[in-house]
């Protein structure tokens, strides 16, 4: 596995339309952005097909993708992921691309901020599990299964209006846990 | 506990989370999304969930993709499977960027020293650079003269060795420009045949045996590449 610094490097080849860095940032990446579609698809045919519109959108996107603190791996599986949940609710892409390349290379945290924010990251886990059982895993099955409000409610077999009350006071809790 | 969902202020916050979850219905994600060119703060939340919630790309297997998903991708953004040209073989096509072509204007304002009586010809420029800028070479072509005047600002041949500059038009093989000598600036004549797309041409360095390649295509390493744009 590349590093991030490898990566970020082969996606600013990308931007320039290197064919040789594109091949090799598929090479160092397909098989976790595989994991990810596959994880919310459930399904391989339609994973193989996805994680291709993924890759296409990274090809012609990459020129939007600067270092700003955010994980190059960060922004590849929030293409993938997205572009899975667009497929799994046959929608439109209601979120657009451009939408995510732009709050990604937004004025970005600054590497201090960027250090606390991959602090939180390797915190999420362990802030999930103080959460009650059901709630943790409403929060897990929503990111990595795309799971929607519907989906969830039916899962759990409560109201959807319960579920949205769970989860933004969950995600409330999340944001402070990882806070602390 | 109320199942009221307003019993909860709304809060910019949680509103990113549950984008970046994609929990939100289609309205809902698209009203969100138009507000993020307009909001840096609300843009700083999304992106702050988003690195959030990546701490948990670590739970998701590693699974590779069939090798036809690639090759199949492939075709679908290049069509069918293509001869590389020279300097994507090289593989030193990182070496061009619109930096260096502004790099070569500004000298090549400098290296024009010949006074222009009447009005000037279309000027070409390349900056011709190795990958690590070991080596680098500005070219500047006048089109009323047809030559190109380089000047080597980095590196040289290694001991022993020569350098050679290549024009490379698409696809088409290599034509050698000459051996370049020892000085730093020198000028060559472009071929007839190259002057019309010269604004297409790929310029190489190559490293070759004393008197140039035997063979008539580069022989030895390509060193520094750069691409011919109009100034």
């Amino acid at each position: 596995m590349a590093t991030a610094q490898e990566i970020e490097d082969l996606i600013s080849r990308v931007a320039l339309g290197d064919r040789r860095a594109f091949s090799a940032l598929y090479d160092n990446t397909s098989a976790k952005l595989f994991g990810v579609v596959l994880r919310v698809l459930n399904d391989r045919a339609s994973a193989e097909d996805v994680v291709q519109d993924a890759y296409m959108k990274i090809w012609r996107h990459a020129g939007r993708y600067s270092a700003n603190g955010m994980s190059p791996m960060t922004w590849m599986i929030t293409i993938a992921r997205n572009t899975a949940i667009d497929r799994i609710r046959k929608t439109r892409a209601t979120v657009d691309l451009d939408g995510v390349a732009e709050h990604l290379t937004a004025p970005g945290p600054n590497p201090e901020q960027s250090a606390v924010a991959a602090g939180e990251a390797k915190r999420i886990a362990t802030c999930l599990d103080q959460l009650e059982q059901d709630k943790g895993s409403a929060v897990r099955g929503a990111y990595l299964e795309g799971r929607s409000y519907a989906d969830l409610a039916a899962a759990f077999n409560v109201p959807l209006n319960t579920m949205r009350t769970w989860l933004r006071r969950s995600l409330q809790t999340l944001q402070e846990c990882m806070a602390k | 506990m109320s199942d009221r969902i307003d019993d909860i202020p709304p809060d910019d916050s949680i509103l990113a989370a549950e984008y970046v979850l994609r929990l939100l219905d289609p309205v809902e994600e698209a009203a969100v999304a138009a507000r993020l060119a307009s909001d840096p703060a609300l843009a700083a939340e999304v992106a702050a969930w988003t690195t959030r919630f990546a701490g948990l790309d670590a739970e998701v297997d590693t699974i590779a993709p069939r090798a036809s998903v690639k090759a199949e991708l492939e075709k679908r953004l290049f069509g069918l499977p293509d001869r590389k040209s020279f300097w994507q073989r090289a593989g030193l096509w990182q070496g061009i960027s619109l930096a260096s072509v502004a790099v070569a204007a500004f000298f090549a304002f400098q290296t024009l020293q010949v006074p222009q009586a009447t009005a000037p010809a279309p000027l070409f420029v390349s900056d011709i650079a190795a990958e690590d800028q070991s080596l680098r070479l500005l070219a500047v072509y006048n089109s009323a003269s047809g030559e190109v005047r380089l000047t080597r600002t980095t590196g040289s041949a290694a001991s022993g060795r020569v350098l050679q500059l290549w024009a490379i038009a698409g696809e088409a093989a290599p034509v050698s420009l000459g051996v370049l000598p020892e000085d730093t600036t020198t000028a060559v004549v472009l071929p007839e045949a190259l002057r019309e797309g010269v604004a297409d041409l790929v310029l190489a360095v190559s490293d070759e045996p004393p008197g140039g390649s035997p063979t008539g295509a580069p022989t030895g390493a390509v060193l520094a590449v750069g691409q011919v744009s109009a100034l």
